[in-house]
């Protein structure tokens, strides 16, 4: 007995404290805008709520930008990403290990320090208010992307290559028929969070993107005022679990296939 | 023997078909990884350089015409900028506050699911979704969760002591911010401590509770010494992504959520980053911003180096695990 308390006590503990905030905002999104701030709990659910999020923030208009820019920004940066990665792990070039530490080595660079220049080189060249600089990062490969690839075809043996070249296939076809259908795993783990970063990322398109082609990032930021600029949080919190919902539901189901892509692409360094 | 040698076959290729076929192979190399290496040439080297090039000049974003060079005199300023250091020392701050603790923190849940429980896919899922939720929603959870009237940690603590009023944003907002930087940050290092400690071979444990070791003692001498380049890893970056911390503190100022020219965070969160920002993207000085974002490189880049110098010292990679 005192050792299944051991085993679940703990552990139940940090989980309520964990779901606590997300379980407020699920009540909060069910209260009349009146009930806000003046009863803890919804006297009958206000299931309303969530038509007037829709409505008011024109939230499936924003939900397509949103899906537009991350979906083609993880299509094309995972393709990219893979075939850079299998150059790195499968062949040989004087200044390959220099390159390969460069990958990395940028990971330390902060994102913000490299963002301005770029900002600033996008806004020479016309390309704020487009989705052209996501497009232009994602045709460059991730270093995260390209390092996950690089160590998972790793471990994939040469002796598949050397069959394939006797049969005269070429690197490209090699890559195509080869590593990359043989690469769920990597794939689905780096498509996942590839896809998530540009979803839920904000500063990019605050700055980039303008009112009509931005994300649903930053339409949730304010869209929700009555006519008097007075925030209604009830709706804004319906909008936020509209917002959070199909993500919450996707790793509900995928999260036992990330803690293993992750074992064995050998991310944890 | 001197007869001898002719009758010997070539079959060694000659020096130039061998160059011919390793410069193919470079070739092939070059080729396939080229997209990267054209992307961090024009989207990370080129823009680099002219951000160090920038931070030596007057740039205000806008034109050309104006600019002129300026020396160091950007990191000079920065040096003396009394908003400079007080941001530096609050992001400083923050890392003390949220580092060692969400790092403790991640061990500890990667530790409890990686028992052998019921529903330990549920408390998986619990605990990795604040890791997943974006930034503008985990900014609107805490917002309303610790909302002086509608907010639940109020209600709670009005349970205990009657008619508080606690402006959480307002009177500790770097709590707040901390808080919900551990809470969000959680989930994604339980998940890579879990994958470390999927990687160390159950022999190893198995054997040393034969030996009569308590689960303790096996947490203690066996699974942490394993664990040490997976604490590495996390630690570091840990330590580089609170360093970077720069959309929450401005997500969480009081008022209404969002990032307008307008919202500059209470005092006691406005970060370096922040600052950095607001330097460059309300006050147009590009110039001085890249000179004050290349100095907040420099920190990383200083702390990360002692890091990986302490790391001979306690990080063991010496069992294949």
């Amino acid at each position: 007995m005192t050792r299944a308390a051991v085993r679940y006590v703990p552990v139940s503990f940090f989980a309520v404290v964990f779901a606590l905030p997300i379980f407020w905002v699920l009540v909060t999104s069910l209260k009349r805008q009146s009930e806000f701030g003046s009863s803890l709990f919804p006297t009958q659910l206000e299931w309303p709520n969530y038509q007037l999020a829709v409505v008011l923030a024109d939230f499936m208009h924003f939900a397509l930008n949103s899906l537009v820019l991350s979906g083609s920004y993880a299509t094309i940066v995972v393709i990219v990403s893979a075939l850079v990665g299998y150059g790195f792990a499968r062949h040989r070039a004087p200044g390959r290990n220099q390159l390969f530490g460069l990958v990395l080595a940028l990971l330390i660079v902060p994102t913000f320090v490299q963002f301005v220049p770029q900002f600033v080189l996008f806004a020479r060249l016309g390309l704020t208010n487009s989705y052209w600089p996501w497009i232009l990062w994602a045709l460059g490969g991730s270093p995260f992307a390209i390092f996950l690839f690089r160590q998972f075809f790793a471990t994939f043996p040469r002796e598949l290559d050397d069959a394939a070249e006797v049969d005269g296939a070429g690197p490209l076809r090699i890559f195509l028929q080869i590593y990359l259908p043989n690469a769920g795993p990597a794939i689905a783990a780096s498509a996942i969070f590839m896809f998530l970063w540009v979803w839920g990322d904000y500063l990019y398109p605050a700055l980039l993107l303008h009112q009509d082609n931005t994300t649903l990032a930053v339409r949730m930021a304010n869209a929700y005022v009555d006519p008097h600029g007075n925030p209604l949080q009830t709706v804004t919190m319906a909008g936020v679990v509209l917002y959070v919902m199909p993500l919450i539901l996707f790793f509900a189901f995928a999260q036992r296939f990330i803690v293993r892509g992750i074992v064995t692409t050998g991310l944890k360094g | 023997m001197a007869g001898a040698t002719h009758v010997l076959p070539r079959v060694m290729p000659r020096p130039a078909l061998l160059r011919r076929r390793a410069v193919r192979r470079a070739a092939t190399f070059y080729l396939l990884v080229s997209p990267w290496l054209l992307g961090f040439v024009l989207l990370s080297a080129v823009p680099l350089a002219g951000a160090l090039l920038m931070s030596l000049t007057n740039y205000d974003g806008l034109n050309l015409d104006y600019v002129a060079f300026v020396g160091v005199d950007n990191y000079a300023r920065a040096f003396s900028d009394p908003e400079a250091q007080h941001a530096l020392l609050r992001t400083l701050l923050l890392m003390v506050l949220v580092v060692p603790t969400g790092l403790v923190l991640q061990l500890l849940l990667a530790l409890m699911v990686d028992q052998p429980i019921r529903l330990s896919n549920l408390f998986r899922t619990i605990f990795y979704l604040p890791y997943v939720i974006p930034v503008v929603a985990g900014a609107w959870v805490w917002k309303i969760f610790v909302d002086p009237s509608g907010g639940l940690v109020n209600a709670l603590v009005g349970a205990v002591v009657p008619d508080v009023n606690i402006r959480w944003l307002v009177e500790y907002p770097t709590l707040v911010l901390a808080v919900f930087t551990i809470w969000g940050a959680a989930g994604g290092g339980m998940v890579i401590f879990l994958a470390g400690l999927q990687g160390i071979p159950a022999e190893y444990r198995e054997a040393a509770m034969i030996d009569g070791a308590s689960p303790a003692q096996v947490t203690r001498f066996i699974t942490l010494p394993l664990l040490t380049p997976v604490i590495f890893f996390n630690l570091v970056t840990g330590i580089i992504t609170t360093l970077q911390v720069l959309v929450q503190p401005m997500l969480l100022s009081p008022g209404i959520l969002g990032l307008s020219p307008g919202t500059v965070p209470p005092l006691d969160n406005y970060l370096y980053p922040v600052h950095a920002y607001i330097e460059i993207f309300v006050k147009q000085l590009f110039g001085y911003g890249a000179a004050l974002l290349w100095l907040l490189f420099a920190v990383v880049l200083g702390l990360t180096l002692v890091l990986f110098g302490t790391s001979r010292r306690w990080v063991h990679y010496g069992v294949e695990a």
